[in-house]
């Protein structure tokens, strides 16, 4: 069976030639301009090849729906969002892949605001998309298109208002931009605002790692030259340079899982709100850290959708910081859009007002070990596996809010099928050493029911 | 009722309304079949400049690269010039995103093989067969698009510039009006006759960013602005262009726009002066054409209507000029084997330079022949009944079956045909004397309608 394409609330992802085709992109932005309210569709796209090819269906598909398309051209989600609320367009679609390996690409599709859609508009979208009954207008009224190449500096402008940059670009960060969209980002900031990023991975299109922020390839070639290139600190940056993860002064890897406590801490304190909100996934040390503060943690179930629905359940002036263990995290305070950058200036903003260095900082915090492990999925058993998961692991406290979640006191597990690849994630986290037993287990027991 | 073809996919291409019949997916699946067939490669596109070209180039780039091509974007360009660079850089093939001379509302696709030549019946065949089985090229390593605008330009002019007296024309400097629909010709075009071949120019229409002003067919009837402009400002000559530049009007001093069968006359006059070869024009194209062919002592060989049967008509007979009388279309090969307005308006001004004839002098020496031409509404199943009932009318007549059916008879002849894109047949009559003619097309016109049913309004 081929599980090359995956079309869900979360938008369309597949590989480019064996699976996602210019039929599918087409159909989608002609649904995606059929669902819209009134407005302009903003469009980007991240540096992978064949991005080229799903812009131009895309572009297409909104153009005869009469949309006014304006297109960014190459740059990051969180720009591409911040455009469209800037624009008050009705919506936008961010091409690439994120994450993903070289040979995937995706459409994201963003409503007004520059926000994720709830899972209520997802699933008309998808409705829409399924029944290929598209509006498309008379030749008179079809679409034209506009290219914006300023968005990048008025992401820029308003990332100066909420972040202090004349104390900041103090700092010497070596980067790995991961041949993504962050390294236009940071050569801007460079250039127009003194900052000193050394960037490494820099050219764009062409993959010299996998482009996840796992601790495993911040390890690759970011952290042996964080302390070589005499720099304060280290960070790694996904395609679409939403996620970060980080390296310390020393040289040493820090999990993406880090990203989200850190910045919970530094904003906790500042913030008004004292809600996190976070996925099952996430480390528990969240809760450590929210304690700390006073705060309160909201656990909903991975993926955008759940977080987008959640947050729309509470004022953003209740929520202090929002994220996942993948690195991705937003800031009320500077829109609610996943933003690696932001992020990245965040955790500096920290390190200058404690006047710590990243280790130390870590340091301060008690130790999680956290392991994670896929396994190829074989759909028609997934039930008898976690009926199986679930009686075994009945002393612990269970979450079956998505797959099934086992806490118990000093560790927890969390076996889910992704939303985005036919696979099974397991995720296991011990308060201290890494819990290597619990997780061998897990692995084993999942692998009786994968094909 | 009639049936209206607002979506005709078929050995033509594909061609519709563009909106609710002709869809970007529509337009992806036909590039994305085409880059199948040409297996990758380069891909030469461009288009003219109606309002939906830009939303169905977005389209058919999206299958050309899904198909694993490298697409050659020239954006706004005239059919002929797109087919010139095709052939010029070795790319796989070219595609137009125009409807030529039909309304605004249509848009199509015109197909090349990588000679820059429109796809013969048997290329048409095998593209098509790819489209109905979605049989597609998926490639995985995507290419990418790459703009050049200024190169295909040159490269026409340079063509067509070689194969006249270029000087002998500019020492004139002819005053030229020129009408260019708002179309691909639009910025092109001034620039040809102003700064290359030095006429003192007086055009209108050519904003390529506004709708066409006018029914986008040039014809006597459609290009009435045209004429006031060659009288008011007292030109030598004036030229209407369509929307994708392929085809050519021409207007004389005194602003009567004329025949396209003359148009295309005096170019195989101009052509025949300078080299000897054959003539191919189609079945439905002016006697004149013979006579002038005679005189030059050349054959004239005839083809079924079509701009790709006429060029292939051409290939084979190597001919040295050619055309379709009815639609003012010049086919000179040493330019290139299709119809370009930029051929035609190099000839007309080179065989006004050549001598001391204005435009109506030329016009009026040629051999005068009487043409009626009329669509008749044509019901599926009708067709053969038809033909026979005006085959029947006139025994004497030697047939032509090759397109329709052709009635040849003493100095005068009888054509009609089914259209390959709208469900009418076409009559055309053509005869020595108005009054054969009149004759001849009323006896045939009433042929065709008295037996096909007369459909319900």
């Amino acid at each position: 069976m081929s599980r090359n394409v995956r079309i869900s609330e979360v938008g369309l992802r597949g590989m480019v030639g064996s699976g996602l085709s210019a039929e599918h992109i087409i159909d989608f932005a002609s649904a995606f301009g059929t669902f819209l309210g009134p407005g302009a569709v903003v469009v980007g796209r991240d540096p992978r090849a064949s991005s080229v090819m799903l812009r131009e269906g895309v572009i297409a598909g909104l153009l005869a729906c009469g949309r006014e398309v304006i297109d960014l051209g190459l740059v990051s989600t969180p720009v591409l969002q911040h455009a469209i609320s800037r624009a008050s367009a009705a919506g936008g679609v961010s091409i690439g892949a994120s994450h993903n390996a070289a040979e995937w690409n995706a459409l994201k599709f963003l409503g007004a605001r520059g926000t994720y859609l709830s899972t209520a508009e997802a699933g008309e979208l998808l409705d829409l998309y399924h029944l290929r009954r598209f509006a498309f207008v008379d030749w008179k009224n079809i679409g034209k298109l506009r290219m914006e190449d300023d968005a990048l500096d008025l992401y820029l402008n308003e990332l100066a208002g909420a972040f202090d940059f004349a104390a900041l670009s103090k700092f010497k960060i070596l980067v790995d931009c991961a041949n993504g969209t962050s390294s236009k980002i940071l050569r801007r900031l460079n250039d127009r605002h003194g900052f000193h990023f050394i960037l490494i991975n820099e050219r764009m299109g062409v993959f010299a790692h996998e482009p996840n922020t796992s601790a495993a390839t911040v390890a690759l070639q970011l952290a042996p030259l964080v302390d070589p290139a005499g720099a304060d600190a280290g960070f790694l940056f996904d395609v679409d340079s939403d996620r970060v993860a980080m390296a310390t002064e020393k040289g040493e890897a820090v999990s993406e899982e880090m990203t989200l406590p850190l910045l919970a801490d530094y904003l906790l304190p500042r913030s008004k709100g004292k809600l996190v909100i976070t996925n099952l996934s996430t480390t528990a040390l969240v809760e450590e850290i929210a304690q700390r503060h006073g705060g309160t943690v909201i656990r909903v179930p991975v993926g955008r959708q759940a977080a987008t629905d959640a947050l729309a359940m509470y004022r953003p002036d209740e929520i202090a910081v929002a994220g996942e263990g993948t690195g991705a995290v937003m800031m009320p305070r500077f829109r609610f859009v996943y933003d690696g950058i932001a992020s990245m200036l965040a955790v500096l903003s920290m390190m200058r007002e404690r006047k710590a260095r990243l280790s130390e900082i870590l340091d301060g915090y008690p130790r999680f070990s956290i392991l994670k492990g896929q396994i190829p999925l074989t759909p028609q058993r997934i039930p008898a596996l976690f009926a199986q998961l679930e009686h075994r692991y009945s002393d612990g406290r269970a979450n079956t809010t998505d797959g099934l979640r086992v806490d118990w006191p000093t560790k927890w597990f969390h076996v889910r099928v992704s939303q985005t690849e036919p696979i099974v994630r397991v995720i296991c986290e011990h308060r201290g050493v890494p819990p290597r037993m619990l997780f061998q287990e897990l692995m084993d027991q999942v692998r009786q029911y994968a094909s | 009722m009639p049936r209206e073809h607002l979506l005709k996919i078929g050995v033509s291409g594909i061609r519709g309304v563009v909106g609710p019949f002709l869809t970007p997916q529509l337009a992806r699946a036909f590039a994305q079949a085409f880059g199948t067939y040409v297996g990758g490669g380069r891909v030469v596109v461009g288009r003219d400049t109606r309002a939906t070209g830009p939303m169905l180039q977005h389209a058919v780039h999206c299958g050309l690269l899904a198909a694993g091509c490298e697409v050659i974007d020239v954006g706004v360009l005239p059919t002929p010039t797109i087919q010139l660079y095709t052939g010029a850089i070795g790319a796989r093939g070219g595609l137009a995103i125009t409807a030529s001379h039909n309304p605004p509302e249509y848009n199509a696709l015109k197909l090349f093989n990588a000679s820059g030549l429109f796809f013969n019946h048997y290329e048409r065949g095998e593209l098509l067969d790819i489209y109905h089985q979605s049989a597609f090229r998926e490639a995985t390593d995507i290419c990418a698009v790459h703009h050049e605008h200024s190169a295909p330009i040159r490269g026409h002019f340079d063509r067509v510039l070689k194969q006249v007296d270029v000087e002998r024309i500019r020492a004139r400097k002819f005053r030229v009006a020129l009408d260019a629909v708002n179309g691909a010709g639009s910025v092109m075009t001034p620039r040809f006759l102003r700064d290359e071949l030095g006429c003192e120019l007086h055009a209108i229409s050519i904003d390529p960013e506004k709708p066409f002003p006018r029914v986008a067919e040039p014809r006597p009837d459609t290009l009435v602005e045209l004429s006031q402009l060659v009288v008011e400002n007292k030109c030598d000559i004036g030229f209407g262009q369509d929307p994708d530049g392929d085809r050519l009007a021409v207007a004389d001093e005194a602003g009567r726009v004329l025949d396209n069968d003359d148009v295309l006359a005096v170019a195989v006059d101009a052509v025949l002066a300078r080299r000897k070869g054959p003539v191919v024009v189609n079945l439905t194209t002016s006697m004149v054409i013979d006579d002038i062919a005679a005189a030059h002592g050349v054959p004239v060989l005839r083809t079924p209507v079509g701009e790709a049967n006429v060029v292939e008509g051409m290939l084979a007979s190597n001919a040295v000029i050619g055309g379709e009388g009815g639609n003012g279309g010049v086919i000179f090969p040493a330019v290139q084997h299709c119809r370009d307005s930029y051929a035609g308006m190099a000839l007309w001004l080179d065989r006004l330079a050549g001598g001391t004839q204005s435009v109506s002098e030329l016009d009026s020496a040629l051999p005068r022949y009487y043409r009626h031409a009329a669509t008749v509404a044509l019901e599926h199943g009708w067709l053969g009944t038809l033909m026979q009932r005006l085959a029947a009318q006139w025994p004497e007549a030697e047939l032509d079956r090759r397109d329709g059916l052709k009635l040849l008879l003493d100095g005068a002849w009888i054509h009609a045909r089914a259209s390959n894109t709208e469900p009418i047949l076409r009559l055309s009559v053509e005869a020595k004397t108005e009054a054969r003619a009149e004759e001849l097309f009323t006896r045939a016109k009433e042929a065709l309608s008295l037996s096909a049913p007369t459909p319900a309004k």
